[in-house]
């Protein structure tokens, strides 16, 4: 999967756990300035990433992202 | 009778199960064996199975006083996932809790939540992390609540409150530095633990450096807005403040500084800080000047109950944050 086809899916799935309109988002917005989410919200997206990219993520890591462009670096990376 | 004796009691009251995932660490072993055999739990080995056996028959224990789950029971495994996947709020799908379900904390989490385990302890090898994120992903946080926090339960000796030696305090070990919505969640939490650890009726005081406006600022806007958060959230609880500490828990105090009406003021029972700092020190404070036991910290937030302990527990203090939490899991089944 190239990184568009990941980004793409990845701005869907943030979208829906932190109830934003997809419009909103890309690569470089950031998840504790732009998007200002409670853990809650990340459980709820580390979910969604494991059910449809089929790959395993750390919370931890994932909770340590500072932008979209980030985390799909680190799903990247996980594939 | 001493408070942890009073609590192992009512633990045999109605003991619950309590699944191990560290279950071949010889410290949590013990302490396992030991609040079994006593008839405080029932507890459940994760892992296995002919691991376990092998150290159960080494140790000397006896195996009965045990259950024991064998992670390699694939019908057992397909089950779990067929339930947890079959739960309103489960966001993992099979293939994804399959492959978390690798990890024996994250598996005993799956059993917590389809209620074939009350409890899941752990942290003897795992980090405070690993718990914190692993109840987060499996068995999720409490509806309405904005943190993961903990209390601890204090006897201090000498101290006359309104629970005798006894007071709660949060959190002093795990949300460093909550915003209002985050405070109001621990002090609501809070009050749920200790109804259902202790069967008290639950007086909160948020604590500040001001009384009531005796002081301004933001860190005491902080505390008059979460104290409006919890209170427009849970009418139903006794949450007050912003208070001084001995404004919170001195009676005499209490009528000089307060002068309103207040269920809390000077004879509450759970004192919530504003801050990990606050908190930390805080405990502190009571253990080396008020010679305190320290009970905990309990975890709470979750949507059942998940504990963690320190990694260099003696068994005896194991034992006692086992018990303490299955009596909590108890009590949040008959709420």
């Amino acid at each position: 999967m190239s990184r568009e086809e990941i980004l793409s899916q990845v701005l869907e799935m943030v979208a829906m756990s932190y109830k934003k309109d997809v419009s909103e988002l890309s690569e470089t917005t950031s998840f504790k300035t732009d998007l200002n989410g409670a853990s809650v919200q990340m459980v709820a997206l580390v979910s969604e990433i494991e059910n449809e990219l089929d790959v395993a993520l750390m919370l931890a890591d994932a909770s340590a992202c500072e932008t979209i462009a980030d985390l799909v670096t680190l799903i990247e990376e996980e594939m | 009778m001493s408070v942890i004796d009073r609590i192992f009691e009512k633990a045999k009251t109605n003991p619950q199960r309590v699944a191990f995932p560290e279950a071949l660490n010889e410290k949590m072993m013990q302490a396992a064996y030991e609040a079994g055999s006593e008839g405080c739990i029932i507890p459940i080995l994760v892992g296995n199975e002919d691991e376990i056996k092998k150290a159960i028959s080494e140790r000397g224990y006896k195996e009965d006083v045990f259950r024991i789950v064998d992670v390699n029971n694939e019908d057992y495994k397909v089950s779990l996932i067929e339930k947890y996947t079959a739960l309103p709020e489960t966001r993992l799908k099979e293939k994804a809790l399959r492959r978390r379900m690798e990890d024996k904390l994250q598996y005993a989490m799956v059993m917590q939540a389809v209620d074939e385990a009350d409890v899941t302890f752990a942290g003897i090898d795992y980090t405070t992390e690993d718990v914190l994120l692993a109840g987060q992903m499996i068995i999720g946080m409490k509806e309405g609540l904005a943190t993961i926090s903990s209390i601890g339960l204090c006897d201090i000796p000498g101290y006359e409150g309104s629970e005798g030696s006894l007071l709660a305090i949060g959190d002093s070990a795990v949300c460093t530095n909550p915003n209002s919505e985050q405070l109001a969640s621990i002090a609501i939490a809070a009050c749920d633990t200790v109804k259902s650890l202790l069967d008290w009726e639950p007086r909160c005081a948020c604590v500040s450096y001001s009384t009531l406006g005796s002081g301004q600022g933001e860190l005491i806007d902080k505390v008059t807005e979460a104290v409006r958060i919890a209170n427009e959230l849970r009418p139903d609880l006794a949450i007050d403040g912003e208070f001084q500490l001995d404004a919170a828990i001195n009676p005499a105090v209490a009528e000089k500084k307060v002068k309103r009406e207040s269920k809390v003021a000077g004879k509450a029972n759970v004192v919530i800080w504003p801050d990990l700092n606050v908190g930390n020190v805080a405990v502190k404070l009571i253990q080396q000047f008020g010679h305190a036991d320290a009970y905990g910290p309990m975890l709470q937030g979750f949507r059942k109950v998940v504990c963690d302990c320190s990694r260099s527990a003696p068994v005896s203090e194991l034992k006692g944050n086992i018990i303490i939490s299955a009596v909590r899991a108890a009590g949040e089944k008959c709420r």
